[in-house]
């Protein structure tokens, strides 16, 4: 309502502005310019005026003139907003002074907004929202331009009209659909049980719940479209928990028809203790290979400020054996925590069943995280750069020469001066 | 960057005369300033950063450049020809562009972009409309053409005629003037105490918007109330107060207008009133109480003084050496209170040498030690799940086990211990501490891990055999966390009791859930943490003894001492200040 009153005000004043403000200017300028300036004053623009001549309040004058009809609308209205509504208004100074404000903001969100503990949780709401509004937006715009090319494909192809023969209906979505569910299927019976633990939910925050259940969703469409997919458990699942319903959001009436195991049991209920590992990056132990007879635990959690040992202190509770990926071994780590996406973990688990290979694995891992991989592993790697710099600098030559007969042989050994 | 490296006045002098290459002479000069505004620390360490080679992996030159946007900017506006590899010539000479950080795939989002040119370069007099409006079309991106200008404006200081021929350009364009247009060259007026600009500007401010935002109103109240119309500021907090909390600047800059024309008395109402809507006040807004109050008798006054001095105490904030100084001269300004401060530095015994007072002891009430022992069950041990940090098993265990050998006097951190001197093998050094500490028949109780107890190289058997007869051991789990053991066993020994760690144990207090108890966990550490560190080459290792006396701001009546950074910027909260100002009344 209040955009749609600026937008009226503007285009009421755009026109008579200028002339309004022409002629005010006019009345300001012409008695002090007419005995000055000659034939040139009939101009309209005043180029010709010397700078010291240029009108510096001026902006205030149009200001002012163009708020005239204004005034008396802003006066007979009652100065006490209700919060609600002031909060509406605050948002709409502070998407004019520039700041990341969304546009639209439904009530729901409003309230959102207001319950936001501190100023920097409502920044960053509002933040989110207003990047959400933006992708919205360019998604929108992408899609137009689509069906533009769409049309104009269409208008093309109209003109030049072949029916070309091929022995191929073409149903390849739903053929391929058919073909991945039947895998699916399949695996429910034989395949190799992958389990994720959704027992987080009352350490994450909506959002977090939220992207979690995004990831599943990618994780879960990557292993059915695998050669050899997992057959997913979902233990620990509540009814009518924050996960089935973004689950729900997500899948639709295609939830209920999703071929993996959703179950409210606890993963120690159904498989023997001693076939459980939990993947969890705070593990002592590291992972060395794959083994198809274990069943590999996935903690559903997204921990946006990392909570060290939650999964890990889960596992102990059960008594359950743990692992983590040897990213440290393979990679020559640069930045980033050491917890992965849960779709990243899919695809380095069914790479690795598939392969065996760490290093096509490890692929899936963010390339900003790490540097390189490393054929050695990276203690060595240090020891030989220990050893380089201290012989160039020279220092502590003896030390290192003392530590590197530790970990030689013989035969190895610096020649003493 | 080398040039960079060097933070002595002469770097910079050398900078400047080769800025002078290309800058009018009297912006190098507002530069000069400028690039000491940053304090120091920030520099060195940042710039060590930019030169720092000791990485002896393979450095992408590329990810060498990670620094924050807006410090790279400054940069920008500094040195103008460092970057100059990045930058673009625009033929007209007018503009000088450079790209800043590394563009990020919703960069090219408005908001974003408008930090992307810091370097535009703003006329030094008012231009005609037509001038404006070829500039504008000469800009890269004309639609945010104004508000580069503007900004880079109030980065420059222009003369604020230039802002209203800009704005007048606007006005006869659109017949309007954007709201943060209008904020832009509130900024510029409230940066130049231009009183009469600021009124105008919020006069059709208001009448054009029903409401304004916080950005506003925090220039407006900052503008007017270091002008002679100071009482509108309040006024106009009076009008934010109905939408909003004000902000904490909004507060400062009243709370200083007021006490500045002697209403101290509306000061204070304004300062209680912020500190009951829970906005923290910054340490200079109290220090202007000081410096305000100067030679005033008033008995109220003094009472509120005292109390903000209290507030100090309570919430353990050590003032800044200016805002020390101001205290120390209000108290002597009073009028026959024949208050004199001097500065000291307090022995170990916790004697104050001007006045050989003895300082308040750091030890906690049984009250506050059986509180402190609960917490630290509760939030640091238990926290959200016992398996977290240990397993209900091995707590108990180690609770059975502490009871049974109640009191220690030294509990000791194995771990962090041992690893004192790289050279040495870990159980030697645990070795040389436990032979330091078994001194005097001190019952001792050292943490470890069961991987101690295997013999490796670094943890000899014999030498572990030996020490458990001098001390008592308890071996947590390998995944285990023993600090949180640590404090349990010193609390649970009673105020006699000492910790030896060089950890400065801030995880634990930030596990602490409500900042009473965090002061309280750290007035604990203060006194009962014994510092270990290798001492010079041939010795075995040099103890820092806990704190005999406690740190805080403090008073009998008739002294006052009060413990004092020397730097504002705020130091790590484990560290305390040595340097003390003594007041005594004579």
């Amino acid at each position: 309502m209040q955009s749609a009153n600026m937008l009226l005000r503007k285009i009421v004043r755009s026109p008579v502005l200028p002339f309004a403000a022409q002629h005010g200017m006019k009345k300001d300028l012409f008695p002090l310019s007419r005995t000055l300036s000659l034939s040139l004053c009939l101009k309209q623009d005043k180029s010709c005026e010397p700078s010291e001549k240029l009108d510096l309040d001026e902006w205030k004058k149009v200001m002012k003139s163009g708020l005239q009809e204004e005034v008396s609308e802003t006066v007979s209205e009652p100065k006490e907003l209700s919060s609600l509504a002031a909060a509406r208004e605050t948002l709409e100074m502070w998407r004019l002074a520039g700041r990341a404000v969304p546009e639209k903001i439904s009530e729901e969100q409003l309230k959102t907004f207001m319950e936001c503990p501190s100023k920097s949780a409502k920044k960053k709401y509002l933040k989110y929202l207003h990047l959400r509004e933006l992708y919205k937006k360019n998604d929108k715009r992408k899609m137009d331009e689509k069906r533009q090319r769409k049309l104009e494909a269409q208008d093309q192809a109209s003109e030049t009209d072949e029916t070309k023969k091929s022995s191929f209906v073409c149903l390849w979505s739903s053929t391929m659909d058919k073909a991945y569910n039947w895998r699916a299927a399949q695996s429910m019976i034989f395949g190799q049980p992958l389990v994720f633990d959704m027992s987080y939910e009352k350490e994450m925050s909506v959002r977090e719940v939220a992207n979690t259940v995004r990831q599943l969703v990618l994780s879960e469409s990557c292993n059915r479209r695998s050669v050899d997919p997992f057959h997913i458990h979902f233990c620990n699942f509540k009814e009518d928990s924050l996960y089935q319903r973004e689950f729900i959001k997500h899948y639709g009436e295609a939830w209920g028809r999703l071929l993996i195991t959703v179950t409210d049991q606890c993963y120690t209920e159904i498989f023997p203790k001693d076939k459980l590992i939990y993947l969890t990056a705070d593990s002592p132990k590291v992972m060395k290979t794959f083994d198809h007879d274990k069943i590999y635990i996935v903690g559903s959690m997204v921990d946006k400020s990392i909570k060290t040992g939650l999964s890990l202190a889960r596992a102990k509770r059960l008594g359950l054996e743990t692992a983590a990926l040897p990213l440290e071994k393979y990679l020559l780590w640069s930045t980033g925590a050491k917890n992965l996406t849960l779709d990243q973990m899919m695809h380095i688990l069914l790479t690795l069943k598939d392969t065996a290979d760490w290093k096509k694995a490890l692929e899936f891992v963010p390339r900003r995280k790490y540097r390189g991989f490393v054929n050695k592993p990276v203690k060595e790697l240090k020891k030989t750069l220990d050893l380089i710099n201290t012989l160039k600098l020279g220092k502590g030559r003896e030390e290192v020469e003392k530590q590197f007969a530790k970990n030689y042989p013989k035969k190895y050994k610096l020649k003493q001066k | 960057m080398a040039l960079f490296s060097q933070t002595s006045q002469q770097g910079f002098q050398a900078l400047l005369w080769k800025c002078h290459m290309f800058w009018p002479v009297s912006r190098c000069r507002q530069l000069f300033a400028a690039s000491f505004s940053i304090p120091t620390r920030e520099k060195i360490n940042y710039f060590s950063f930019m030169t720092s080679s000791s990485t002896a992996l393979p450095v992408d030159p590329k990810e060498t450049d990670v620094l924050p946007t807006k410090k790279r900017s400054e940069i920008d506006c500094r040195e103008g020809k460092e970057w100059d590899e990045e930058s673009k010539e625009i033929p007209e000479g007018k503009f000088h562009f450079s790209s800043v950080g590394a563009a990020k795939k919703w960069s090219m989002n408005r908001i974003q972009s408008r930090h992307k040119f810091s370097n535009v370069q703003p006329p030094e007099k008012p231009l005609q409309a037509e001038e404006w409006s070829k500039l504008r079309e000469d800009f890269q991106f004309p639609e945010i053409f104004e508000e580069v200008m503007l900004n880079s404006m109030i980065k420059c200081n222009s003369p604020i005629d230039v802002a209203k021929s800009l704005l007048t350009h606007l006005a006869k364009r659109n017949g309007d003037v954007a709201y943060n247009v209008l904020v832009k060259y509130l900024t510029l007026c409230v940066q130049q105490g231009q009183v009469s600009e600021i009124r105008d500007v919020y006069d059709i401010m208001k009448v054009r918007f029903k409401i304004l935002e916080s950005g506003a109103y925090n220039l407006l109240i900052k503008g007017l109330s270091n002008s002679d119309q100071w009482r509108m500021a309040l006024t106009l907090l009076e009008e934010v107060k109905k939408i909003m909390i004000p902000s904490r600047t909004c507060y400062e800059s009243c709370i200083k207008a007021a006490s500045c024309h002697q209403e101290m008395k509306l000061a204070f109402e304004l300062y209680s009133e912020m500190l009951a809507k829970g906005v923290v006040p910054t340490l200079d807004v109290l220090q202007s109480f000081f410096y305000f109050s100067r030679g005033m008798k008033d008995a109220e006054l003094q009472k509120e003084l005292f109390g903000i001095l209290l507030y100090l105490r309570e919430n353990q904030i050590y003032p800044h050496k200016t805002f020390m100084r101001n205290i120390k001269l209000w108290f002597e300004s009073i009028p026959g209170g024949n208050w004199k401060g001097r500065l000291t530095k307090i022995k170990d015994s916790g004697q104050c040498p001007v006045c050989s007072h003895q300082l308040e002891e750091s030890n906690l009430t049984e009250e506050e030690y059986s509180n402190l022992s609960e917490r630290i069950i509760r939030d640091v041990i238990h926290g959200t799940d016992t398996f977290r940090k240990t397993s209900p098993k091995e707590f108990e265990a180690f609770q059975a086990f502490v009871e049974s050998r109640l009191p220690f006097d030294i509990v000791i951190d194995g771990l962090n211990v041992s690893h004192i001197k790289s050279k040495k093998m870990q159980c030697e050094n645990l070795f040389d501490a436990v032979n330091c500490l078994a001194k005097e028949n001190a019952r001792l109780l050292v943490l470890g891990r069961k991987h101690m107890l295997t013999n490796s190289s670094n943890w000899k058997r014999e030498i572990m055999k030996e020490m458990q007869n001098k001390a008592d051991f308890f071996f947590a789990e390998n995944i285990s966390e023993d600090d949180a053991f640590l404090l349990y066993a010193t609390l649970r020994s009673g105020k006699h009791c000492k910790f030896v760690t060089r950890d400065f144990l801030r995880d634990h207090k930030a596990c602490l859930s409500d900042s009473l108890t965090r002061h309280l966990f750290r007035k604990w550490q203060r006194g009962h943490q014994i510092v270990v560190f290798p001492s010079a080459e041939g010795k075995s290792m040099n103890f820092l003894p806990a704190l005999r006396y406690d740190c805080v701001v403090q008073t009998t009546g008739d002294t006052w001492h009060i413990p004092y950074k020397d730097v504002f910027e705020e130091k790590f909260s484990f560290q305390v200040p040595k340097k003390w100002l003594c007041i005594q009344q004579k």
